[in-house]
């Protein structure tokens, strides 16, 4: 037993449970405001927008994420366009990054 | 003694500036939430379920789930904004971090938003929680199990 074990814990606590493999998405009824500036929507309300989120697990690439969204692994530049802000390089995405999922 | 009724006079005079202060702030707090156009949306429902119909409604409302469930939260809002946020944190037991979402809307009248998780291994029995913001303000929160 080493000397730091148990330091800080309370005596009960749980293990934490793991949720760094859990999807998840939203959608509305509402209209979604256009980006950015000042220029008319044309859109017609009632679109529904399908954006999701998703979060990255080992073993995951760009093409394999496109595959699982889109049943297309070429559209995988559609998920890089989306994440430019987080993702430089399309061959190196990281585990627990929360990449957004543009609709198909 | 001359030096401690200074003393309080100052105090005095302290206070009242304290007490004027406040009430000219009082005053000028509107209840806007310092974000134009968006004071009239207010989240009027939150609904909990295990599908969805297409107009984002709940189909099949439960407060209980299944590990292999997709837990769905279906916020309602009513009034209309250019451009609002909706914010749904999933959260489990003792408030453990399952997930965050945010979504834009530019809601005209009456509007559902729907957020979902999903968890292809399976959750976790116990207690959760969705707490839904917008603009960052709390709107609802709804707990709920699984067994």
């Amino acid at each position: 037993m080493g000397i730091f074990d148990g330091f800080g814990k309370k005596k009960d606590e749980k293990p934490r449970a793991d949720f760094s493999n859990v999807q998840s998405g939203s959608s509305t009824t509402s209209a979604v405001p256009p980006a950015a500036g000042p220029g008319p929507d044309f859109r017609p309300t009632g679109t529904t927008g399908t954006e999701q989120s998703y979060t990255v697990v080992a073993g995951d690439s760009l093409s394999k994420i496109a595959k699982r969204f889109y049943g297309d692994a070429n559209k995988w530049p559609r998920i890089h366009e989306a994440n430019r802000d987080q993702i430089k390089n399309p061959d190196l995405i990281h585990p627990g990054q929360k990449l957004r999922i543009p609709g198909a | 003694m001359r030096h401690s009724k200074k003393i309080q006079l100052s105090l005095c005079v302290a206070l009242l500036i304290a007490a004027a202060a406040c009430r000219g702030n009082t005053g000028g707090t509107t209840g806007t939430a310092g974000t134009t156009g968006t004071a009239a949306v207010r989240v009027t429902d939150v609904t909990l379920g295990r599908s969805l119909g297409g107009d984002k409604a709940i189909t099949d409302r439960t407060e209980t789930f299944k590990p292999t469930d997709t837990f769905y939260a279906s916020v309602t809002t009513e009034g209309a904004a250019t451009s609002a946020t909706l914010r749904a944190k999933w959260l489990f037991e003792d408030g453990q971090l399952v997930d965050e979402s945010t979504r834009t809307i530019a809601p005209n009248n009456l509007e559902r938003t729907e957020f979902h998780v999903s968890k292809t291994d399976g959750w976790p029995a116990g207690k959760y929680k969705v707490e839904v913001f917008l603009n960052d303000q709390s709107a609802g929160t709804k707990t709920f199990e699984v067994r």
